[in-house]
């Protein structure tokens, strides 16, 4: 799980292109929309995008969403749970 | 119609046009592309926003901005603006995405980004203005429609004070293959102050964003009087065009010996026929300055010519790098002359 959450801060940074943030910087259990991370609606469709083009994961149902990305740890669950499944 | 005033203008080239005085001090280039000199975007785009956005819809949004800033107008009444290609790299990127994902699911970013109307989209929700926006993306008409849209908007209703206008293009490195394999562009390693001095085929790629903002009423920091603008395809002959210009400056109370020529010659004798007859012919005696060699070609490259041609009438200095024939005097009216390709226009321009 560990090693899933520092791949997936990398991923991050560079799929959303935050300049100015570095990977290490994100917390494990920080929330990474609106007051955490300040990501937005497109974010999402990019996280959306990367689950599926890196994990091979297609998030089924959309109203998961909220809940699925609303921290490094939370995705990381979700693809832990869903690769094993 | 009626006059419009040039109130506010910022430009980004390849050339110091951002955040300099004019005259600028010509960048010297080598090679047959030139890029933009970026600023620091941090003034003028959030960086939250920026690190999604690409190159051009950074320098197009921020010239708009700048242009808005210089004239003192927060919100203006209508967006006009104008491209050849818009966001070129992005509609690049957006179809590389489509096509290495095999058609699947792609990056929203580089797709919400391609779109022509992008930079103007941006600068009104920047702003909040929730006013006319119109992008025409008509090849080498595009900033002309863009100009021709405020004029019959300032003309048609009285509420319309000030009117932002602009261009902007980009050279990427596909687009860039792509001129070079149709012989578009020089294949010599000479300097970009050469290209008018030396015949050849091919012009120099070029791109840049410049914005203006017309305005009903003049100010203390007006550039110039925008008179008027027309819109010439295909020209059988330099006779055709000859008797265009004359009618032109004519409807606007001008003989041709009254106005100096900015002629959009772009260095390729095969596209600079019929322009460089009228120079040498209709205006032979008259001063005739040239910009392609500064900025180089893209269809949009007459926002750059007149972004300096109202920076000459303000200064009231003709810069010697610009000077293509006659004398560099200062001019009362200056009469833009540009082709792209079959697109000729004409641009008139006085002191205010």
């Amino acid at each position: 799980m560990e090693e899933l959450m520092q791949t997936l801060k990398g991923q991050i940074v560079e799929q959303l292109n935050l300049q100015h943030i570095k990977p290490e910087d994100i917390g494990d259990d920080q929330p990474l929309f609106i007051e955490g991370l300040g990501l937005d609606s497109i974010d999402a469709l990019e996280l959306i995008v990367l689950l599926q083009q890196k994990y091979g994961i297609k998030l089924a149902n959309p109203s998961e969403g909220p809940t699925v990305f609303k921290t490094v740890r939370s995705i990381a669950e979700y693809i832990t749970a869903h690769k094993a499944a | 119609m009626k006059p419009l005033f040039i109130n506010g203008a910022s430009c980004i080239s390849p050339q110091p046009t951002f955040g300099t005085e004019f005259p600028f001090e010509a960048k010297e280039y080598t090679g047959s592309r030139l890029s933009c000199i970026e600023p620091d975007y941090a003034p003028y785009i959030d960086p939250k926003l920026s690190r999604r956005m690409g190159r051009l819809l950074k320098y197009g949004t921020t010239a708009g901005l700048q242009a808005l800033r210089d004239a003192g107008i927060q919100v203006p009444d209508a967006i006009s603006t104008g491209t050849g290609f818009g966001l070129l790299d992005d509609s690049g990127k957006f179809l590389k995405n489509v096509i290495e994902a095999g058609e699947g699911v792609v990056s929203p970013t580089a797709f919400i980004q391609s779109t022509h109307n992008t930079v103007s989209s941006n600068i009104a929700l920047a702003i909040g203005c929730h006013a006319h926006n119109n992008t025409f993306a008509h090849k080498g008409f595009s900033f002309e429609s863009a100009l021709v849209d405020a004029q019959m908007l300032a003309t048609e209703d009285d509420k319309m004070a000030n009117i932002l206008v602009g261009a902007y293009d980009e050279v990427t490195d596909y687009s860039y293959q792509i001129m070079q394999r149709l012989g578009l562009i020089r294949s010599g390693g000479e300097s970009n102050t050469e290209l008018l001095k030396t015949t050849g085929r091919g012009t120099i790629a070029g791109e840049g964003a410049a914005f203006f903002v017309l305005s009903t009423q003049k100010a203390e920091n007006t550039y110039a009087t925008y008179r008027g603008c027309k819109l010439i395809y295909k020209p059988s002959s330099a006779q055709t065009l000859s008797e265009a210009i004359e009618a032109f400056l004519a409807g606007h109370g001008l003989d041709r010996s009254e106005a100096s020529v900015l002629s959009g010659v772009c260095g390729d004798d095969r596209r600079d026929t019929i322009l460089r007859a009228i120079n040498e012919g209709l205006f032979k005696g008259n001063t005739v300055l040239a910009y392609k060699h500064l900025c180089g070609e893209y269809m949009t490259s007459s926002a750059f010519g007149m972004w300096a041609a109202v920076n000459i009438l303000r200064t009231r200095g003709v810069p010697e790098y610009m000077l293509l024939s006659g004398t560099p005097s200062c001019p009362q009216h200056i009469l833009i002359c540009n082709s792209y390709k079959n697109d000729y226009s004409l641009i008139l321009l006085s002191v205010a």
